[in-house]
């Protein structure tokens, strides 16, 4: 199968799913002729048309000729090595309530320094600590946003 | 009356050129900062006009909005990711400049754009402010609709070849756009009780998600490096260069007025349309996407436009037309002033000094930027790997702000790995984005319109603003597919031809 | 995404009671009178609106009062996000020693009823009621109604069309009320807040809008906009010539409060220290004078007869949303 055809189906069951929850829509007398569940119906249908469309094109275009990407694509990240870099964010957003903000920044700083290659010396932990500190500066103290103080430390500063 | 010596009394009395560049430079730090929108930074320092001369504290809201319709063209032009709602349109052709190796050029057309910009909306506030409020009257529901349709129209234009793809593009985005409460029943739509959801979800976090978060994972260790020269200078467009961008800027400033003074059109629409405009007006629109500078200038001029002109319905009828310009109206308030026809008679000294203000803070624009631009491109000119790092961090940190939620934080990296399998398969982004951003309006003024009319479709052609817009659209629309579709029969011919001979120096 | 949604929440709170702060500060100190002990140093007053917002205009002109009669630093912190859902959480899962307290208004009631978040109003100890705000009918002056019956009457023989502000809100359930007490015809049109609404009873799109008092006022000044009628129990003070809806015939009213909620199981101490304190801040001159400007009724409801009021709010809200089918 090549991209269109995976595309075309991925759009089918998006549309499909998203019909689905339309029924979770409560009716209301509130309501005009439309009503709240009137667009997401014609979108969902739109979305299955054009995925059938490209289904049925990725399928005609498989057999006549291999569909290739334009080279700017080929020259990105594999899907694994993709979805690595963002689970290190995932990671961030899941420690952020118990380590507090300093703590995460820095180390989602140092790992995906890592990550991305850097050599293994002083300067990591000190980018990712200096970088913390510089964030923290700038979001907490001088823009005063409560990023999360971090639950395991509560007890310290409160 | 004012005299001019009350102006000179306004510079030299008062602090009132500190409190602009103070403003300015606020505005863009926060503009810049990803996730952190003009309407944020406003609010951030609202608390701290509490205590200050009203005539003052009005000034410095201004100026940080004028810096911050501004700061966000820099990191959609450095890192591609948009600062704010409005430089969205920004990042095709910034970024694409930018991998040239011209983010220095990039930066340039995109100050001064924003100077233009903003001292057009200035003139148009100061010099007509009460013939254009009509203007703002004049659109009821059915209008709004045609102006939403209007917008969408641009899609056909943004296809990036396939306009199936592209279709799906704008409907998820659209399906996006129908998250949270019902504009018309107030129902809650695919919120899944999750209390996040009731306000939707905020299209900034989508362009983070597709154009950051994407960018990033796409050149996860890549070692061929997209990095910027060390050398690279800030480099002030030319006045051979300006006046090739006269057209598109001239375009930016129309439509930038046009959507200040409609409630609910804003700094990303305008930004949008005049790009596409300016494509369509260029003489060279085939380097549309592949670097154009015109494409900087046009959305640049919008929405620094938009930062000047939204303020004549909000002066004039105390209707914020954004949610900037809601924190204006909270900042006016606040001090005991109540915007209307009364605000001029009883507070001119209010608006002189936002008048001047405003001025002196486009001025200093230039120098401002001068300064920090260097610095910004500094800091992106680290090595790669530090440099993902800091990016990333400065994302998270950024979106958590829009709500203090980490909620908001798990959207956009969803998001990133949709962009990242549209980039792979060949889905265009901007649609999907133009259908987060209007997909409210168009529904609920086409569903309110219908309501007024008691079901009577007839509503959309009584409205003569709603007849021309959607006529236009229609027009647009024509117009691009056909160009697309010319495009894209050539683009193939020249893909066989380049086939050809690549054959043939392979057996030669 | 609903910026819209989100200009709504942010304008209409930023036109509510604002507009008194001049020289006012970020932190309430301590005034010179003598105030009354407390068990607290210093009290978090939580608000889910932004700065600048209603709530937050309203927090922080209050706190500045706050302290000549109540020994404590106030300080406002915005817990912005969910409609108001995570400020009720923030306040919940507070300590019940009158450290913490929330900003309540009817959205919370909503948002509680609409989206069933895992806190809602029942989680929370009402503690007093300070304010009620003016919720008005409005026309433009140089349209053809001069009084609501000229409105209702249009609404009989043709079909009216009348403004509410937002969707799922206070001024809906008015407006819905209305036209089922008069038994008339007539398109209700919900907007993006209050300015989207006066637009459209300014350019004539429609007859009359259900708003908020505070959000016309330039208007009204301005001569662009005639009030028919109040929504509210009484007159309004400053504009005794309105008659109320109930006087016009109508049976319909209501009262959109403005008070504080703490976590549940305050301390007899903490509730006494605010019953005595709001009724000596409501009668403090020169804070009266501000609030009288802004149009808001002083409704002072003890802590002893609050939980009930809202707890009767709560009902008939429940009651009418069941009606309307948005929640089962």
């Amino acid at each position: 199968m090549n991209k269109d055809t995976w595309s075309g189906v991925v759009l089918l069951a998006v549309a499909g799913a998203y019909y689905w929850a339309t029924g979770a829509i409560p009716d209301s007398t509130l309501e005009d002729e439309v009503g709240a569940v009137g667009l997401p119906h014609v979108l969902a249908a739109a979305l299955a048309v054009l995925g059938l469309v490209l289904l049925v094109r990725g399928a005609l275009a498989a057999r006549t000729e291999a569909a290739g990407g334009p080279e700017d694509e080929e020259r990105d990240a594999r899907l694994p090595r993709a979805l690595g870099f963002l689970a290190l964010g995932a990671a961030y957003v899941l420690l952020l309530p118990y380590v507090g903000y300093f703590i995460a920044v820095a180390l989602l700083i140092g790992s995906v320094t890592l990550y991305e290659g850097a050599p293994r010396r002083w300067t990591v932990p000190v980018a990712a600590l200096g970088g913390a500190a510089l964030y923290w500066a700038v979001f907490v103290k001088l823009l005063g946003v409560s990023q999360p103080v971090g639950t395991l430390f509560q007890g310290l500063f409160s | 009356m004012t005299t001019f010596w009350d102006i000179v009394h306004l510079l030299t009395g008062t602090p009132l050129i500190l409190v602009a560049i103070m403003g300015l430079t606020w505005g863009i730090l926060g503009g810049a900062l990803p996730g952190i929108s003009a309407s944020i930074t406003m609010a951030l320092v609202l608390p701290f006009t509490y205590t200050m001369d009203p005539a003052m504290a009005i000034a410095l809201l201004a100026c940080v909005y004028i810096g911050a319709e501004y700061g966000g063209s820099i990191p959609a032009i450095l890192i591609r990711t948009p600062g704010t709602n409005s430089s969205a349109a920004t990042v095709i052709d910034g970024y694409e400049l930018n991998r040239q190796g011209r983010a220095g050029e990039a930066l340039g057309i995109s100050l001064m754009s924003g100077v233009v910009g903003s001292l057009f909306g200035l003139a148009m506030l100061v010099l007509l402010t009460e013939p254009l409020s009509w203007l703002a009257l004049a659109f009821t529901p059915p209008s709004y609709f045609g102006l939403g349709i209007l917008g969408l129209s641009v899609i056909a234009s943004m296809t990036g070849g396939s306009l199936v793809k592209g279709l799906a593009a704008a409907v998820i985005g659209l399906m996006i756009a129908t998250v949270g409460t019902d504009p018309i029943s107030g129902v809650t739509r695919f919120t899944f009780d999750v209390p996040d959801l009731l306000n939707g979800v905020e299209p900034v976090l989508v362009m983070v998600g597709l154009f950051a978060l994407t960018e990033l994972m796409s050149q996860s260790g890549s070692t061929s490096l997209t990095q910027l020269k060390e050398s690279v200078r800030i480099r002030l467009p030319s006045l051979s260069m300006m006046n090739k961008l006269k057209r598109s800027q001239t375009i930016g400033c129309i439509l930038g007025l046009f959507e200040g003074l409609t409630p609910g059109g804003g700094g990303s629409i305008a930004a949008f349309m005049s790009y596409n405009e300016a494509r369509r007006w260029s003489k060279t629109p085939e380097k549309f996407g592949k670097g154009s500078e015109e494409g900087v200038a046009a959305p640049e001029t919008a929405n620094n436009t938009v930062a000047s002109t939204a303020l004549i319905p909000l002066l004039s009828f105390g209707i914020p037309s954004s949610n900037s310009t809601a924190v204006l109206l909270g900042g006016l308030l606040m001090h005991g002033l109540l915007p209307g026809p009364r605000l001029f008679e009883q507070n001119p000294q209010v608006i002189d000094s936002l008048y001047v203000g405003s001025f002196v803070a486009i001025i200093a624009q230039i120098g401002v930027g001068m300064l920090l631009l260097p610095a910004a491109v500094w800091l992106v000119n680290r090595p790669r790997p530090y440099r993902a790092g800091f990016i990333f961090a400065l994302i998270l940190s950024g979106i958590y702000t829009l709500n203090t939620s980490t909620f908001d934080l798990g959207i956009a990296l969803a998001l990133g790995v949709v962009g990242y399998l549209m980039r792979r398969t060949g889905f265009p982004f901007l649609p999907m984005i133009l259908g987060v951003v209007l997909g409210h309006m168009v529904e609920s003024s086409y569903r309110r319109s219908l309501v007024l009319s008691g079901g009577d479709m007839m509503v959309f052609l009584q409205d003569p603003i709603c007849v021309g817009l959607l006529l236009a659209a229609t027009g647009f629309v024509i117009f691009s597919l056909t160009r697309e579709l010319r495009d894209a029969r050539r683009a193939k011919a020249q893909h066989i031809r380049d086939h050809q001979t690549h054959g043939q120096e392979a057996h030669g | 995404m609903n910026f819209k949604v989100e200009l709504t929440r942010r304008t209409g709170l930023a036109l509510l009671l604002a507009g008194a702060l001049a020289g006012g500060s970020l932190f309430a100190g301590k005034a010179a009178a003598d105030p009354a002990p407390y068990p607290v140093k210093v009290v978090t007053l939580v608000t889910h609106s932004s700065p600048g917002g209603g709530s937050d205009v309203f927090l922080r002109e209050l706190s500045k009062y706050l302290g000549k009669y109540i020994d404590a630093t106030f300080v406002v912190e915005n817990v912005q996000g969910g409609s108001g859902a995570k400020a009720v959480a923030r306040v919940a899962g507070a300590p019940a020693d009158g450290s913490v307290f929330y900003a309540t208004t009817p959205t919370y009631i909503y948002t509680s009823l609409l989206s069933k978040p895992p806190k809602t109003y029942k989680d929370l100890e009402p503690l007093v009621n300070i304010f009620a705000d003016s919720e008005v009918v409005f026309t433009r002056a140089d349209g053809p109604y001069k009084t609501l019956q000229d409105v209702i009457d249009k609404a009989k023989k043709d079909r009216g069309k009348w403004g509410a502000a937002n969707p799922a809100s206070l001024e809906r359930q008015a407006a819905e009320q209305l036209k089922h007490a008069a038994g008339v015809n007539a398109a209700i049109v919900t907007h993006e807040g209050g300015g989207d609404m006066m637009l459209n009873v300014l350019n004539g799109t429609l007859d009359i809008g259900v708003g908020e008092f505070q959000e016309l006022r330039s208007q009204i000044e301005a001569g662009k906009i005639r009030v028919l009628a109040t929504f509210n129990p009484e007159r309004l003070p400053e504009k005794p010539d309105v008659p109320t809806v109930k006087e016009a015939g109508f049976d319909v009213q209501l009262v959109k409060f403005r008070g504080l909620a703490g976590p549940k199981g305050l301390p007899d101490a903490v509730t006494k220290a605010w019953d005595t304190a709001i009724q000596k801040v409501l009668q403090d001159p020169e804070y009266k004078k501000e609030y009288t400007e802004e149009v808001l009724v002083a409704k002072f409801i003890d802590h002893k007869d609050y939980p009930t009021f809202v707890n009767s709010f709560a009902t008939t809200t429940e009651t009418f949303l069941k009606e309307t089918g948005a929640i089962k």
